[in-house]
Formats: C-alpha cells, sequence, structure tokens
C-alpha cells in the first residue's frame, strides 16, 4: 500500500509544494480576496443603525469621483517614477564602488550597511528631528555653506523630496547588498580577457557587469517597485499626508480612511486599485527588463 | 467498583470547578490614555480591594488611543471592557454601537446633582447618556513676564473687563519676536488642533462648524467667521511670522517653558509643568476678537462601557466609581490639575482658598472659562472624519496653503465622508 502511494510518482512534487502553496493561498491569495470582497461592501449608519451592504462598484465610483483619490494617484506615480530609478542607480553606484579592493573595505562596506538595521520608523523620527525647519541639525549644516534655512517636511515642494531622501537612505544599502552579492558572482576571468584586449572601466562596467548583472537588477527593481508602493512610514509619522496632500500616496489614503474613518468599503478600494497598479507595473518590468529568448540560448 | 469511582471523580471535579469559578475574581480591562496612568491607578487599585473585580490598566498616548478604539470597535473585540472617550466622539461611537447606553446604571441617582451640566450634554447622545464625565477642561493665556516687559508690553489681564483681544496678541507678539535668540510672540498649545482653535471661528460668529442635525457641513465651514478664522490663523504664521511653523503639540509647553515664547494659550494643565521651575511667568483670560463673543474651548475625557464587552456590569460599576465619586474628582483637580466635571470637584474649585494663590488661580481662571465662555465642540456621529480633516487643513494654512482653498476643499471632504451617517 505504502509503495503503491509512493509509486505515484507524479504526486511526490506536489506534496513538497503543498506547504508552501498552502501558505500562499492562506496568507496570500485570502487577504486579497477579502479584500476586494469587503470593497465592493458599503457600511452606513444612517438613523443609528449600522448596516452592510452589497453596492457592486459604488465604493469605486465614489473613489473616481474624488479629487483626493487622483491627487493621491499622481502623487504615488510621481513617487514611483523618481524614487525607483533612483534608489537603483544609487545601490549601484555604492556597489560598484564597495567593489573596489582596499584594506579597509569590509569596514566601509560595514558602515554603509548600518541604516539597514535601524527600524523605518525610528529612522523616520530621527529624520524628522534634524530636517526640522528651525532646530534641525539640516539646516544647521547648509548654514555652514552659507544656504538659508530650508522648510523640508512643511513645504509642498519639498516634502516629497525629504521623504524620498529618507526611504532612500534607509532602503539603498538593503538593494546595494544584492547588487554586492550579484557582483561577486561576475567570474573575474571576464574582466582579466577585457582588460587584456584593452577594456577601458566604462567598457568593462558596459559590456560584462551590467549584462551579467541584469538578473539580479530585475529583482532589484521589482521589488524595489513593490516596497515602495506601500511606502507610508514616513507619511504616517511625519507629515500625515500633507502639507496640502503633497506626501498622501495611495497607500496612506488607504491607510487613512481604514484606521482613522473605519471607511474600509473605500479604504480597502484604493488597495485594490494600488494592487492592480502594482501588478501592471512589475509585469511591465518583467516585460522590459526581463531575459529574453537570445539571451537563455547564449 | 471502577463506575464508583469514575461517578466520585466526576462529582468531585464537578464541585472543584464551580467553587474555582466562584472564587475567581472578575477581570476587566480598562483602557485609557497614559497621562491617567498615575492620577486613577490607586482608586483602580480602591476599587479592586473594595469589589474584589480585577482591572487591567492599558495606558496608550493620545494619538494612538484613538487609532485603538477604532481598529477594536471594527473588529468588535470583546477584550476591551471600559474605555476613555473624547467627548466630541460620543456620538460617533453611540451611533456605531461601540459603546453602551450607561441610564440604567445611572437610574437610581439624579445625574443632574453628580456632574455639571456641560458635562451631562456631553455625555449623551439622542437623549441617552452613553459617556459619563471624567474631567472638563477650560483655556487661558499663560504669559512670559521677562519677555513681555522687554518687549514693553502691559500684561495682559485676568479681569473680565480688561480681557485682551486677538490684535493685541499679535500686536504685542510682533514686539517680541526675534528671529536672531529663536524668540517666537505667541504659540497654541495645541496647534492646529480644532479642540483649541475652534474657539477662532466661534469669537466671529462662524459656529462650530457642524449645521444643525450633524450631519452636513456644507456653509458651516466656510461661512464668514471660519474663513475670517483661517486667513487669521494663515497671518500668524506666514504674514506676521509671530507663530512657528514646525513645532508640534507636543514640543509646544517645552517651548514656552524654556523661555522661547511670549505668550502661550493652554489649558490649566500646563500650569503644573512650570510652578516649580525658574520661569517668571503670569495668567491671564482666554484672548478674543474685538467685537465677536468670547469663547473658549472645553469639556474634556469621559468614561464608557465597551458595547461588546462580557463584563458590562462590572464594567459599568468601575465606570461609576471613577466618575461619580468625589474623591476620584478631587484627585484629579488636585494632581492633574485638570478641571472637574463632578459637581464636588467644582465646589472645591470654588471655595478652597489654595486656588486664589498664584499659579493655583490658573484653576480658577479655567473653570471661569469654562463655565461662561465654553464652546462645545461640534456634534456629530462623524467627529472622528470631522476633526481629522479639520486638523490638517489648520495645519495646510499654517504651513502655507491658501486659507479659502483649503477651507473649501476641507467642506467637501467632510461632506463626503458624512454620506456613511445621513
Amino acid at each position: 500500500m505504502k509503495n503503491n502511494f509512493f509509486k505515484r510518482q507524479w504526486i511526490v512534487p506536489y506534496l513538497f509544494l503543498a506547504p508552501a502553496l498552502l501558505a500562499t493561498i492562506a496568507f496570500k491569495l485570502y487577504p486579497i480576496f477579502i479584500g476586494l470582497w469587503e470593497s465592493l461592501i458599503y457600511t452606513s449608519f444612517g438613523g443609528g443603525v449600522e448596516k452592510r451592504l452589497f453596492v457592486w462598484f459604488e465604493n469605486y465610483q465614489y473613489l473616481f469621483d474624488d479629487p483626493l483619490f487622483w491627487q493621491s494617484l499622481k502623487i504615488t506615480s510621481i513617487l514611483t517614477v523618481i524614487i525607483n530609478p533612483f534608489q537603483i542607480s544609487l545601490s549601484l553606484g555604492l556597489a560598484l564602488l564597495l567593489m573596489r579592493k582596499s584594506r579597509f573595505i569590509r569596514v566601509i562596506r560595514s558602515l554603509y550597511l548600518l541604516p539597514i538595521g535601524v527600524a523605518l520608523p525610528i529612522a523616520t523620527v530621527v529624520w524628522g528631528l534634524m530636517l526640522d525647519p528651525y532646530q534641525g541639525l539640516a539646516n544647521g549644516f547648509l548654514g555652514l555653506f552659507g544656504i538659508p534655512p530650508q522648510p523640508f517636511l512643511i513645504s509642498e515642494h519639498q516634502a516629497l523630496w525629504s521623504i524620498i531622501a529618507i526611504a532612500t537612505w534607509k532602503g539603498v544599502a538593503f538593494w546595494m547588498l544584492f547588487l554586492l552579492a550579484g557582483m561577486e558572482e561576475i567570474p573575474t576571468q571576464y574582466y582579466e580577457a577585457a582588460k587584456i584586449d584593452g577594456a577601458r572601466t566604462f567598457e568593462k562596467f558596459r559590456f560584462i557587469t551590467l549584462p551579467l548583472l541584469k538578473r539580479t537588477i530585475l529583482f532589484v527593481f521589482v521589488a524595489d517597485t513593490a516596497t515602495n508602493f506601500v511606502l507610508m512610514v514616513p507619511m504616517i509619522i511625519l507629515t500625515k499626508g500633507g502639507p496640502m496632500q503633497s506626501t498622501n500616496v495611495l497607500a496612506f489614503e488607504a491607510y487613512r480612511s481604514g484606521f482613522y474613518y473605519q471607511d474600509w468599503g473605500r479604504s480597502l478600494s484604493i488597495i485594490s486599485i494600488l494592487t492592480i497598479i502594482s501588478l501592471i507595473v512589475i509585469g511591465l518590468q518583467l516585460l522590459f527588463l526581463g531575459e529574453n529568448k537570445e539571451d537563455k540560448v547564449k | 467498583m471502577i463506575k464508583k469511582i469514575i461517578s466520585f471523580f466526576s462529582v468531585f471535579l464537578l464541585f472543584a470547578s464551580v467553587s474555582f469559578s466562584a472564587k475567581a475574581a472578575e477581570k476587566i480591562a480598562l483602557v485609557i490614555g497614559t497621562w491617567a496612568e498615575e492620577p486613577l491607578t490607586p482608586f483602580v487599585e480602591k476599587f479592586t480591594a473594595e469589589t474584589g473585580i480585577e482591572v487591567d490598566i492599558q495606558t496608550f498616548p493620545f494619538r494612538d488611543l484613538l487609532a485603538t478604539l477604532e481598529v477594536r470597535g471594527n473588529a468588535k473585540a470583546d477584550d476591551v471592557d471600559v474605555v476613555f472617550v473624547d467627548a466630541p466622539l460620543v456620538p460617533s461611537y453611540a451611533v456605531r454601537g461601540m459603546i453602551a447606553s450607561m441610564d440604567s446604571y445611572f437610574s437610581d441617582t439624579n445625574v443632574n446633582e453628580i456632574f455639571a451640566p456641560a458635562g451631562i450634554a456631553a455625555a449623551s447622545w439622542n437623549g441617552e447618556m452613553y459617556a459619563p464625565p471624567l474631567n472638563n477642561s477650560g483655556q487661558i493665556l499663560y504669559y512670559n513676564k521677562d519677555l513681555l516687559a522687554k518687549a514693553g508690553c502691559a500684561e495682559p489681564s485676568a479681569i473680565e473687563s480688561e480681557r485682551i483681544t486677538w490684535a493685541e496678541v499679535v500686536d504685542c507678539a510682533k514686539k517680541i519676536n526675534d528671529e536672531g535668540s529663536g524668540t517666537w510672540g505667541m504659540i497654541f498649545d495645541q496647534i492646529s488642533r480644532y479642540y483649541q482653535l475652534q474657539a477662532l471661528p466661534e469669537s466671529l460668529g462662524g459656529g462650530s462648524g457642524v449645521c444643525e442635525g450633524g450631519l452636513s457641513v456644507k456653509g458651516c465651514l466656510t461661512n464668514d467667521g471660519w474663513m475670517k478664522a483661517a486667513q487669521w490663523y494663515y497671518d500668524i504664521h506666514n504674514t506676521w511670522n509671530v507663530a512657528p511653523k514646525g513645532a508640534n503639540p507636543d514640543q509646544t509647553h517645552e517651548m514656552f517653558g524654556a523661555g522661547k515664547i511670549g505668550m502661550f494659550i493652554g489649558g490649566s494643565w500646563n500650569v503644573g509643568r512650570w510652578k516649580d521651575s525658574d520661569l517668571s511667568f503670569g495668567l491671564a483670560l482666554h484672548p478674543y476678537f474685538d467685537g465677536g463673543d468670547v469663547v473658549t474651548g472645553c469639556n474634556s475625557w469621559h468614561m464608557g462601557v465597551w458595547n461588546y464587552s462580557k463584563h458590562k456590569d462590572a464594567s459599568a460599576k468601575l465606570v461609576r466609581y471613577l466618575t461619580a465619586s468625589p474623591e476620584v474628582a478631587l484627585a484629579y483637580v488636585d494632581k492633574h490639575n485638570s478641571l472637574p466635571a463632578h459637581m464636588s470637584g467644582v465646589l472645591h474649585v470654588a471655595e478652597d482658598p489654595k486656588f486664589n494663590n498664584f499659579p493655583d488661580t490658573a484653576m480658577k481662571l479655567a473653570t471661569y472659562e469654562s463655565a461662561n465662555h465654553c464652546a462645545t465642540r461640534g456634534r456629530t456621529p462623524g467627529f472622528l472624519e470631522f476633526e481629522e480633516i479639520v486638523n490638517t487643513s489648520f495645519e495646510d494654512i499654517r504651513n502655507g496653503g491658501d486659507p479659502a482653498s483649503v477651507m473649501q476643499s476641507a467642506e467637501s471632504r467632510i461632506e463626503q465622508a458624512m454620506r456613511r451617517y445621513k
């Protein structure tokens, strides 16, 4: 009996996959399904009685008529377009610098990795103090160069940039770690051969490092994009989406609708839209940056 | 034989479990603000000693307290029994079924003899009392004597006929302002919060911002009084630049305590921070707009029984013990410098001679303001949304947003949020 069971070899891989599949269903697909379902529910307290009504896409319709939603979508788009390429370029640059041979390279690498060990809420609070327009360290530092005090987080023109800076300080070392590992994997013979052929530093980067790092970069790009789509800790702690909604990203608007106003229909509608946008953007990244058939043949 | 042994043990276990459950104390969870832990804990312990009901005190900072209650309410969680309720949130919690009516638990007494009328009004919705008041609040003007003298300003008065106007406050603040030393003319204790800033539009005849019936703000948040108040708030931070941007409500009292602020508009509880310090400060009545009404913020924290609690009777006992006991009211006055909602506390402040001596006069001044010029916050089941949007709008105005467009936007956002209650 026992032997017969394991003779059915087709079942074996499924058995191995089962724990991961069950976890994916329980912790990923089920919450997404519940979120989508609840986004079709409208909770009313009219007449002092709580009523849960199935309203099809009415929550979405309200959302599309709401200028605040479009403002949030605009801010999210700006943030996504700027922060992801910026963080990855910076991570790549840092990884290249830290690949250089030096006696103190391990110490220098450890120093760059320090922000990873600081929790984002703590980093946010510390940065909030440093960016205080009157008593913050940042304006004191700028003053050394004769630059007048900047409003940073209390200016609608600087708040988003300040948050991008905070998130980048926190995240860039983390993403650099993956790129560094990817670079370490590239066989040194390629660089030696290129050197013999007379390749210069940029050419080695362009024709060896970049192509062989493509898969790592793709992973980092996708993971970074997904992370930044739900970036909202600095907004919760420092700006509350302001000034003038200038940092009110979709993730924060969903959080505010749910946890401040208990309007879960609106909150989950936003989350559903954000999920769809994330999937589209990540799909496009995979499409344009993913390996093509020619790469695989090689 | 085996059957007999089993029967004997079954009966023994049954009795044992019954007697154990009879002896096990009932335990309830009390959710309060961190600032109330110290004054309330001795009385909670006394309550446990007297009733045998154990109380697990869970404390949260101001910002987290409301969010915690919302999350627990949405989950209809039964692990909470007694909760702190911010006075204006009584209608919201009542309509959403988060707190239980307390009428039946106070039916054997006349609540009008226990609590001051404003407290009972704030505790009630649709004629039922949901959350009896624990304390009250009142706003006064604190000023730094040295900074005012240096600027050549006359000290504001604590006499009604000589009450200072906002125009006079700004005039003096301009003289105090000193960018070089980081000294500012004035500041509000609870910057950009509706609780304190409601006094501005109210003084200009703008009302609470919530229309009658509590289900709309259309035209009530953008009327002349509100628009003028919003413009004035913009001016003190941007045009006249006499009040700082950036500082948050946790920093304002520290700034005044450090001698960096000329005039500080705040609650009576602040006096405890400075009474033993070297700061040379004085107390005056709350300012008002010339030709307008005299209005100040009031009401404070109430206590309610969580509607999903499995221990409602025990919870109601605790609520009644903490809110209706004169002993607790007096301790709250003496230890926390908070105004009482209990009549015995009100009498205590009026009659005890110690409140005639500076700086305890803060309690007397704040009681006077609260009793005579209290502006109850807008009564609406959508207060949670209303307050958050108004607060962020004031903050946007402070940071340089155009007052008219900010208030228009706030009105339409609140109006949309209110649809759930219509």
